[in-house]
């Protein structure tokens, strides 16, 4: 596992939001946040050899309202693990739920 | 002794070269929608690859996967289009997805292309993600530029012939 990965998934569950791994399943009711790595975005080869890995995975961030302090949280740890390499790929707002959500997409080396 | 070096043909270069300047957008334009054809063509398929369970309510706690009507609205909206060319300057860009793809109908219920693509792409409370479209472009990403190149040289080959 990528080590800025596992840096990521570390400092997000040390924050106030409640944060999970891979949660494809669980259905979020309030304030929640899921991390994943998703897939391969790239490779460089040597010697028939995967010598270095990109990966591709998002975080996703569920919110009762726009709450303005957990957005600065969530890109806060982002920047601090890999400046440069993450952008916020969607904003939704859902009917049904009056949930807002929030999902970042970033790359780390592996 | 002074000695005159003559070049010809001189004008003719310029001439050739101004002639490509002048076609540059339109290449430009030509290239891009080959490498935007490149990158719907990949949407289109990842659409067709998402992964369905028959429509049922999340509950329990549970999301619910994508429905196949959900799927087969997206492969068959004409989706993944290629939208009108911006032309700025010397530069043409374009966009490539669901915006444009227009309104699907789901059990009878009309819905458009674009939200389902995005609902499903980044996933909601209720629906599990499945990024094909992000997918799509990264694999995209590499063909499109070598599909852009080869046009690029083949085209400015036959303008200076």
């Amino acid at each position: 596992m990528p080590t800025d990965y596992t840096t990521l998934v570390t400092k997000l569950k040390n924050t106030t939001i409640p944060f999970a791994e891979y949660a494809w399943d669980k259905r979020p009711g309030g304030d929640y946040g899921v991390v994943a790595l998703e897939f391969e975005a790239g490779a460089l080869h040597g010697d028939d050899k995967k010598v270095a890995r990109a990966f591709e995975g998002s975080v996703d961030l569920f919110m009762k309202g726009r709450d303005t302090a957990k957005i600065a949280t969530v890109e806060g740890v982002l920047a601090e693990v890999c400046d440069g390499c993450w952008r916020v790929n969607n904003i939704q707002y859902e009917n049904e739920t009056g949930l807002i959500h929030y999902e970042w997409v970033f790359q780390v080396e592996g | 002794m002074p000695y005159t070096l003559k070049v010809e043909g001189m004008e003719e270069i310029t001439a050739m070269l101004a002639k490509a300047e002048g076609a540059a957008q339109g290449i430009a334009a030509l290239a891009l929608y080959d490498g935007a054809g490149v990158v719907a063509d990949e949407i289109s398929r990842g659409a067709r690859g998402i992964s369905t369970s028959p429509f049922r309510y999340a509950a329990g706690g549970r999301m619910r996967d994508p429905s196949p009507e959900e799927r087969d609205a997206l492969v068959s909206a004409g989706a993944a289009g290629i939208a009108k060319f911006r032309k700025t300057g010397n530069s043409v860009d374009t966009s490539v997805g669901y915006g444009r793809s227009g309104y699907v109908s789901i059990n009878g219920k009309t819905k458009p292309a674009a939200v389902i693509a995005n609902a499903i792409n980044s996933g909601t409370s209720f629906m599990k993600k499945q990024p094909f479209i992000r997918k799509a472009l990264n694999k995209a990403k590499d063909q499109a530029t070598e599909v852009i190149t080869q046009k690029v040289t083949s085209l400015v080959e036959e303008i200076l012939k």
